[in-house]
């Protein structure tokens, strides 16, 4: 209770109260129950805290690109933004580049590059697989070692990439389950 | 209130640092003090400086992670003795304290450990009798269970006095968390090579986190994120000037697209490894062994890239030596009978001594199947940071056009959903930051 509930009736039910005060209340209030200290989660838990699929890519790979390669490239950039396409994950490849665009801009990419890219693949029902873990790089390691499962998974790997509390993994449907599971099983993240 | 090591490094600075916090004591507040230790890598009492007084006895024998964490504490311990004594000349009565004897109680983890709870008793304490607690950043005490009296002393890792200035606020209900450093808050790029960069006014702690990931030092997001849970306004300042700073939110505070900044990693090492001799099996193989050293060794990756024929990563260059130790000369026998192979990994064109030894002791065995390193030396990587950058069409090619018309080569990139990164040579770092600040017109940002 806020204060003694018997000489003033105003008094209300706290429903929360940090540990040091109860300590700070327990001298004069008798009935105040302070327990030992109970952990509280200042920090969020370390290592991987879940893996996510999503669903509903596509990945586009342009290749056979003319040198000088990075003008051509820029070329197909620019076909793709004058179609306002968002894309995600672009790599540089060795005569060309790839990228990830949502599965309803899949029409859209193909009419766009139609023509304008030698060599044009588009795979559809690719997913990315979200392995969370917070302040990944604090973590001496971990990021190589879900590399290392994902790789080990023996699914297709399309793309890894990393940001601040998570990786990414592009790949196809049955792999997207391979790689969680190959993640949980070697790295003992909890179903 | 919290002040870095260059906040504390000199008397002149210490001085400033103390009249901030009377200043705060005179508006009617009641500040608690989180101090690093003093100064930078090379000064007297600095977390370096120590630690190398134990590598100095012998450099092979690594120092127990227990008796690390002793040695590193007494940094903050001087420091802030130092500032609480600061204060009292000034007269402001003051007490210093351990992270322990603050009630800071952290899991076992040496050299890294996490906060798991915090018992501000003897803080209280101190702010009802009218004095300045002070206390040292980065370190807490790890109670086992197992009756060790006074428990163990333990440091929080990276960003740890960050984090200590942070859970005490939560622990206190502190009206605001200031981290106070030599900048004037987050800027939208590193000001040594854009004087033009603006001090954002409102960053979301999913961004800060994004900038430390990729390599730049602002605020360590342990911080940012205990701040966010507890819903303390947290504040990055500087000790140095009278500017506002910046306040760390809640990405749901400021929703929408924006670019924020550009940031820049330290020198990389660009590695890419050709499996094409290798069939589909051997070649998952090899490539799961080669992510697994790394991580056995704890290397930190950055630009990561797959392809049917291999992958390529950057490793930070002062962590080569140890890549080169572990890959040059590697030999990795695969498979049984007919579809038995050796690989001999070979950094470069040219064999190396290592190499070459290796390849002969192992051309009694049949054949030996070399898989190339190609080597990137001087590299770094330049990241635009920005919510849901992305999902802007163009961005890529804008980013990209803009280095090209500089004559600046890109190498590789990567994105995520708050930044987009282009590996490039450190020789063009300054330019291309420059640049991309430009284009986007960031110096308007605020």
């Amino acid at each position: 209770m806020t204060p003694d509930p018997k000489p003033t009736t105003r008094s209300r039910r706290a429903r929360s109260r940090f540990h040091t005060e109860s300590i700070d209340c327990a001298p004069t209030a008798p009935k105040v129950v302070v327990e030992t200290m109970r952990e509280t989660e200042f920090e969020k838990r370390r290592g991987i805290s879940r893996i996510e699929i999503r669903e509903g890519y596509v990945q586009v790979h342009v290749a056979g690109l003319q040198e000088p390669l990075m003008p051509s490239r820029l070329a197909i950039l620019q076909a793709i933004r004058d179609a306002e396409i968002s894309l995600d994950f672009l790599k540089l490849t060795t005569n060309g580049l790839s990228f990830l665009v949502t599965a309803d801009q899949s029409g859209a990419v193909q009419a766009t590059l139609e023509g304008q890219a030698p060599e044009l693949s588009v795979r559809q029902d690719r997913r990315v697989v979200m392995v969370h873990a917070v302040n990944m790089r604090d973590e001496e390691g971990l990021i190589a070692r879900i590399v290392a499962a994902a790789i080990a998974s023996g699914a297709q790997l399309e793309h890894v990439g990393d940001m601040h509390d998570r990786m990414l993994i592009v790949t196809d449907g049955p792999g997207a389950t391979l790689v969680s599971q190959a993640i949980r099983s070697r790295l003992g993240v909890e179903a | 209130m919290k002040f870095g090591g260059t906040s504390v490094s000199s008397p002149e600075a210490r001085m400033l640092a103390a009249l901030r916090v009377v200043s705060a004591k005179e508006q009617g507040f009641s500040p608690v003090v989180v101090v690093s230790a003093i100064g930078r890598r090379g000064m007297p009492y600095a977390t370096d400086t120590l630690v190398n007084l134990l590598r100095e006895i012998d450099p092979n024998v690594d120092p127990e992670a227990r008796e690390l964490d002793l040695i590193v504490a007494c940094g903050e311990i001087i420091s802030t003795v130092i500032f609480a004594h600061t204060l009292k000349t000034l007269g402001y009565p003051a007490a210093a304290f351990r992270g322990g004897q603050a009630g800071i109680r952290t899991d076992g983890t040496y050299n890294n450990a996490r906060i798991v709870g915090i018992n501000p008793i003897s803080l209280r304490r101190a702010l009802e009798e009218g004095k300045i607690p002070v206390v040292c950043g980065f370190q807490g005490v790890f109670v086992s269970g197992d009756g060790a009296p006074g428990g163990e002393l333990t440091t929080l890792g990276r960003g740890g006095s960050d984090t200590t200035g942070a859970a005490l606020g939560a622990a206190l209900k502190a009206a605001a968390v200031e981290i106070f450093t030599d900048v004037e808050g987050v800027k939208t790029a590193d000001p040594d090579f854009v004087p033009s960069a603006s001090t954002l006014r409102k960053v979301s702690y999913d961004e800060v986190a994004e900038i430390a990931h990729l390599g730049a030092k602002v605020l360590h997001p342990r911080a940012a994120e205990i701040a966010m849970k507890f819903d303390i306004p947290l504040w990055v300042k500087s000790t140095f000037s009278d500017d506002e700073g910046t306040e760390i939110i809640n990405l749901e505070k400021v929703p929408g697209r924006r670019t924020t900044g550009v940031t820049h990693t330290g020198k990389l090492v660009y590695l890419q490894f050709d499996f094409l001799g290798a069939p589909e099996l051997h070649r998952v193989e090899l490539e799961t062994r080669v992510y697994e050293m790394m991580a056995r060794y704890s290397l930190n990756l950055y630009m990561m890239n797959l392809s049917p024929t291999g992958i390529g990563f950057a490793v930070p260059r002062d962590q080569y030596p140890t890549v080169e130790d572990l890959l040059d000369g590697l030999v990795i026998p695969l498979g049984t009978d007919g579809n038995r192979a050796i690989y001999l990994f070979q950094i470069g064109t040219i064999p190396s001594r290592e190499a070459e030894t290796q390849l002969q002791l192992l051309a009694s065995l049949g054949e030996i199947r070399t898989v190339r390193l190609d080597l990137t030396e001087g590299c770094t990587m330049v990241s635009l940071i920005g919510n849901e950058v992305l999902q802007q069409p163009g961005v890529f090619h804008r980013v990209l056009t803009v280095l090209h018309e500089a004559q600046i080569p890109v190498l590789q990139t990567s994105d995520s959903e708050l930044s987009l990164s282009c590996l490039l040579p450190e020789s063009e770092l300054n330019r291309a930051v420059r640049l991309i600040h430009d284009t986007f017109e960031l110096a308007d940002v605020s």
